[in-house]
């Protein structure tokens, strides 16, 4: 308390200054005049500083002046100015920038108090039991059974779908979410209301749906949307309200719609559903566990046929859309770390190089600290206006950064986008204010550090002596050379690291996009289609299907065309569990599922080994006896060394297209790989497309080698809207293209871009240091080079001179890089396709980059040593 | 600081009347430079341990007077008692040794 009012009593003397000091100055007028002799009374002057002294507030007044003075000093050199603040604003903005995006899609909660929310996942009970989702009628009645201990427990599915707003379909993401959804959130929405319990009834068919805040602020943005109808897969849909900016859900990267679960969930062995669920304040974490099992033994008990052998486990809630497995919170803290290590790194090189600035400038400015020092000036106050001129830097290093991280994160979220398969919305990517007061705090310190030293140094000793022969101090400039150079040598091998992380990132994406896929890439094209978004049916949309492949074929240049459900190198796959027909004691074989057309094997350019292609008949439901045609992988792994053909195989798995039939293998065919980041090929099985019905389909094409791609794209176009033109075509490019937007391919150019820029960054700011340095030293020498040039040395020698001193540095710098980079490469290993982490041509590259941009730094100021003028360098002292 | 307390508490004083009160009581021993009496003063009033008012002296003159507060009583007694328990101290070990 008393302190509190101390300090109230301070701060009304800091309000009424001026009244304060004319009192004090009335008072001891008083008081002199009437002593005797007021020579006694002292130094009125110095009294009055010392009375204003307790009211403590000298401090500002030097603050406001060392403000105002360094604000001079830096707008006087502004080169030096622009350099440090752009240095600390890159690596202040690289950092919010990433860390904005990293926290924004693995850290931060999804939810208000998180501790509370939890993912039921459906188990299978023994040893490695997988989890699967949880049927609508299923999670009612987990619902029902676990009312006592979740607050809220909500369901949701994400698909595909095809939204038009009136420019035809397009494929997008929607989740279907029970009623209660949006009370798992503190986040209202933003327009209308949420679904009602009718609406998202089991088997309901509720035609209303709540769209993303991004989806209407880029359709204009309309207070009025509530009400307006959009089409979804060909039905119409009532807009019923708006999400809240930055909204995604139970996952991310969210949706751009929502609709009310209902229609086409009534099933209970359709196990599609992600349930995620409150906790009551109250409830004990101990009677969850028995409660969730509890409720899955009553589940198998009623249902045994689809539940035998599952039961609710409770764990943390699934983050991202992709992984849909409990997420694993040290795992993402681990990825943001191994993110993080980037940034960081530019950040250390952009203090470093600042340091040097603030070193060499503390040098050029050794004479006015001298003669400052000279006049009075003590050491405490000359450091403190130093370090004021390095907070003056720091934040407008901040603040600039702070406008850049904006930047960085767009740029980086951007990069994002193009690998995912729809239109989505990302979490909000916020500032996270720790962050920023983290990095601010951290080029702050690197400042003071560095901008401090040199001046605690130079005012030291002997500051009068050093006014007069300053030059001649060679151990101490040695010495702060020195440090100069290590600094310096920290940026070339930070560099270097970067640089050739980005050289491997790179190679990777290169020789990922030469990869030999294992079927014949060039002049293939593929057309994706979905006849049921013109709202066909199954018998329509086949007619549809089959058209289209005899019209396609006629197109001059096209040599073969086919069709199929899944297709290599894509995100997503079809797979059954393929045995021999009759023997249960054997393993099912996991293998990829394609429903195809005839043809498959020559448009992919691949050799049947054995047996024949499908046949016309076959592509027609129902029409023949079931057929399929295997890889001879599935064939060695079914019979191992004799022959597959003619035998009968069955899909063991429970649900989905001929299961428990027989098929009679009737063709051999060569294996393809799946993936690019596993390059072994997996066993496939193909039926004709009679025995398998799927909407989307993809129309695959081989096309003679001289057609140009652009050319017979445009044609395909044309002729799809010809024989269909409600047809909506979801993707048409080539197959390269294809594998160029996959997501192997993606994740090697994401990292040659990421790891170039930041290398990139990290190098500029190197050849900025080692121009830095070598200018400085250049401008100490100026009288040896006087001399020299005086006593008939070469320039040419002079200029030979400095640029040898500065890549001896460099040498050094690259040589600590290098080791850096091996270690690197080998902890990256795992993330490459086709390089090793000791890539020569890399780890020769690099350097070189390095090298020849340091001999350029320090050529302009090797240039100017010669240009000294001898009589002005020798009359200087 | 003590000092100026001390005199206080009998009476409140301005300034000159607290110079000439500590140099009687302290026959002229403790005389330093009159004027350091006012950075004292001055620690005094942000402490909260003495209040100034401005009012005529008997000359007719405007000064500020200085009154000691129940907080300055309270860190007079506590720095009397510090006093006390040094100069004991000390007392003892001259006494001792």
């Amino acid at each position: 308390m008393a302190i509190i009012r101390e300090w109230l009593r301070r701060i009304g003397y800091l309000l009424r200054r001026r009244a304060m000091e004319d009192e004090l100055l009335r008072e001891m007028e008083a008081h002199r005049v009437e002593m005797d002799d007021p020579r006694a009374f002292g130094n009125t002057l110095r009294l009055r500083e010392e009375a204003r002294d307790a009211w403590g507030w000298n401090w500002l007044d030097d603050l406001v002046l060392d403000m105002r003075f360094a604000w001079r000093t830096l707008r006087h050199s502004p080169g030096f100015t622009i350099t440090a603040v752009a240095t600390l604003a890159l690596g202040i903005g690289v950092n919010i920038g990433m860390f904005s995006l990293v926290n924004g899609l693995l850290l931060r909660p999804l939810y208000d108090r998180p501790g509370e929310v939890v993912g039921i996942y459906n188990r299978q009970t023994g040893a490695e039991g997988g989890a699967r989702g949880v049927s609508y009628p299923d999670y009612l009645d987990l619902q029902e059974g676990t009312a006592g201990i979740f607050e809220t427990l909500v369901a949701s599915s994400t698909t595909f779908v095809a939204l038009d707003l009136g420019e035809g379909p397009r494929r997008t993401m929607a989740s279907a979410v029970t009623a209660n959804y949006f009370q798992l959130f503190d986040r209202p929405l933003m327009l209308g209301r949420t679904f009602t319990a009718d609406e998202a009834r089991l088997g309901a068919d509720g035609r209303v749906a709540i769209i993303s805040f991004a989806l209407w602020d880029r359709r204009g943005g309309s207070p009025f949307i509530v009400g307006r109808t959009l089409r979804l897969n060909g039905d119409e849909f009532t807009v019923i309200g708006v999400a809240s900016k930055g909204f995604t859900g139970t996952g991310i990267p969210g949706p751009e719609i929502w609709l009310p679960l209902g229609r086409g969930f009534d099933s209970r062995e359709a196990h599609e559903l992600t349930v995620v669920g409150r906790l009551r304040p109250d409830a004990s974490m101990d009677t969850v566990g028995p409660m969730l099992a509890t409720a899955g033994r009553r589940l198998e008990q009623a249902f045994p046929d689809v539940n035998t052998g599952y039961t609710f486990e409770m764990s943390a809630p699934s983050r991202l859309l992709f992984m849909p497995g409990p997420s694993n919170r040290a795992v993402n803290t681990l990825i943001s770390l191994v993110l993080m290590v980037m940034p960081a790194i530019v950040l250390l090189v952009a203090c470093l190089n600042l340091a040097d600035l603030l070193l060499a400038r503390g040098h050029v400015r050794q004479r006015e600290l001298a003669i400052r020092s000279s006049l009075g000036g003590g050491r405490g106050r000359l450091t403190r206006q130093l370090l004021t001129e390095g907070v003056l830097l720091a934040f407008a290093g901040g603040a600039v950064g702070l406008f850049l991280s904006g930047w960085a994160t767009g740029a980086l979220a951007a990069s994002l986008r193009p690998v995912l398969p729809a239109a989505v919305d990302l979490p909000d990517l916020d500032l996270d204010w720790r962050v920023l007061v983290g990095t601010v705090g951290f080029s702050l310190m690197a400042s003071l550090v560095f901008g401090a030293w040199p001046a605690w140094s130079l005012t030291g000793r002997a500051a009068a002596i050093d006014l007069k022969r300053r030059i001649n101090e060679e151990g101490r400039r040695l010495g702060s050379v020195t440090i100069g150079n290590a600094l310096v040598i920290g940026q070339v091998a930070l560099s270097v690291l970067l640089l050739a992380c980005g050289g491997l990132f790179l190679m990777s994406a290169k020789s990922a996009a030469s990869a030999d896929p294992g079927f014949q890439l060039d002049g293939g094209i593929l057309v994706e289609i979905d006849p049921s978004l013109a709202g066909y049916d199954e018998t329509r949309a086949r007619q549809s299907q089959l058209a289209l492949v005899d019209r396609l074929r006629t197109i001059p240049g096209v040599e073969a065309v086919t069709i199929g459900s899944s297709l290599p190198f894509s995100s997503f796959g079809d797979s059954r569990k393929v045995a021999p027909a009759g023997l249960a004691q054997s393993t099912p074989v996991d293998s990829v599922f394609s429903a195809i057309g005839r043809d498959y094997a020559r448009v992919l350019g691949l050799p049947m080994i054995a047996g024949r292609d499908f046949t016309e008949a076959e592509l027609i439901p129902g029409a023949s006896e079931p057929a399929a045609i295997i890889d001879d992988m599935l064939a060695q792994q079914l019979w191992p060394g004799e022959s597959a053909l003619g035998r009968l195989i069955q899909f063991a798995d429970a649900e989905g297209t001929g299961a428990g039939r027989s098929m009679r293998v009737v063709g051999i065919m060569t294996s393809v790989k799946h993936s690019l980041s596993n390059p072994r090929p997996f066993p496939h099985v193909y039926v004709p497309l009679g025995q398998h019905y799927e909407d989307v389909m993809t129309l695959q094409l081989r096309t003679a080698n001289e057609t140009s791609a652009a050319e017979i794209v445009a044609t395909i176009a044309r002729v799809i809207t010809q024989v269909d033109a409600r047809v909506p075509v979801l993707r048409l490019q080539t197959w390269r293209d294809h594998l160029d937007t996959g997501f192997d391919t993606w994740v090697y150019r994401a990292g040659a871009r990421v790891f170039s820029a930041f290398g990139a960054i990290a190098l500029l700011l190197a050849v900025i240091g080692v121009y830095g340095v070598k200018s400085y030293v250049v401008s100490r020498r100026t009288r040896e080079f006087g001399i020299r040039i005086a006593t008939g040395a070469h320039p040419r020698a002079l200029v030979w001179q400095v640029m040898r001193e500065g890549s001896r540095i460099t040498a050094v710098g690259i040589g600590i890089g290098l080791v850096l980079a091996l270690g690197a490469g080998q902890l990256l290993q795992g993330f490459l396709y086709g390089v090793r982490g000791f890539e020569p041509l890399v780890l020769v590259t690099a350097p070189l980059i390095l090298l020849a941009s340091s001999l350029m730094a320090s050529y302009i100021p090797a240039l100017r040593a010669t240009r000294v003028d001898p009589t002005v360098a020798l009359r200087s002292e | 600081m003590m000092v100026v307390l001390r005199v206080l508490v009998r009476q409140p004083l301005h300034g000159y009347a607290i110079a000439q009160r500590i140099r009687q009581l302290s026959s002229d021993e403790l005389s330093v430079e009159e004027g350091s009496l006012y950075p004292a003063l001055q620690k005094l009033l942000v402490k909260g341990w003495v209040k100034a008012t401005w009012r005529e002296s008997d000359s007719g003159r405007q000064v500020r007077e200085y009154r000691i507060t129940a907080g300055g009583k309270q860190q007079l007694e506590a720095e009397i008692g510090e006093y006390r328990r040094m100069t004991g101290a000390i007392d003892l070990l001259l006494k001792e040794a």
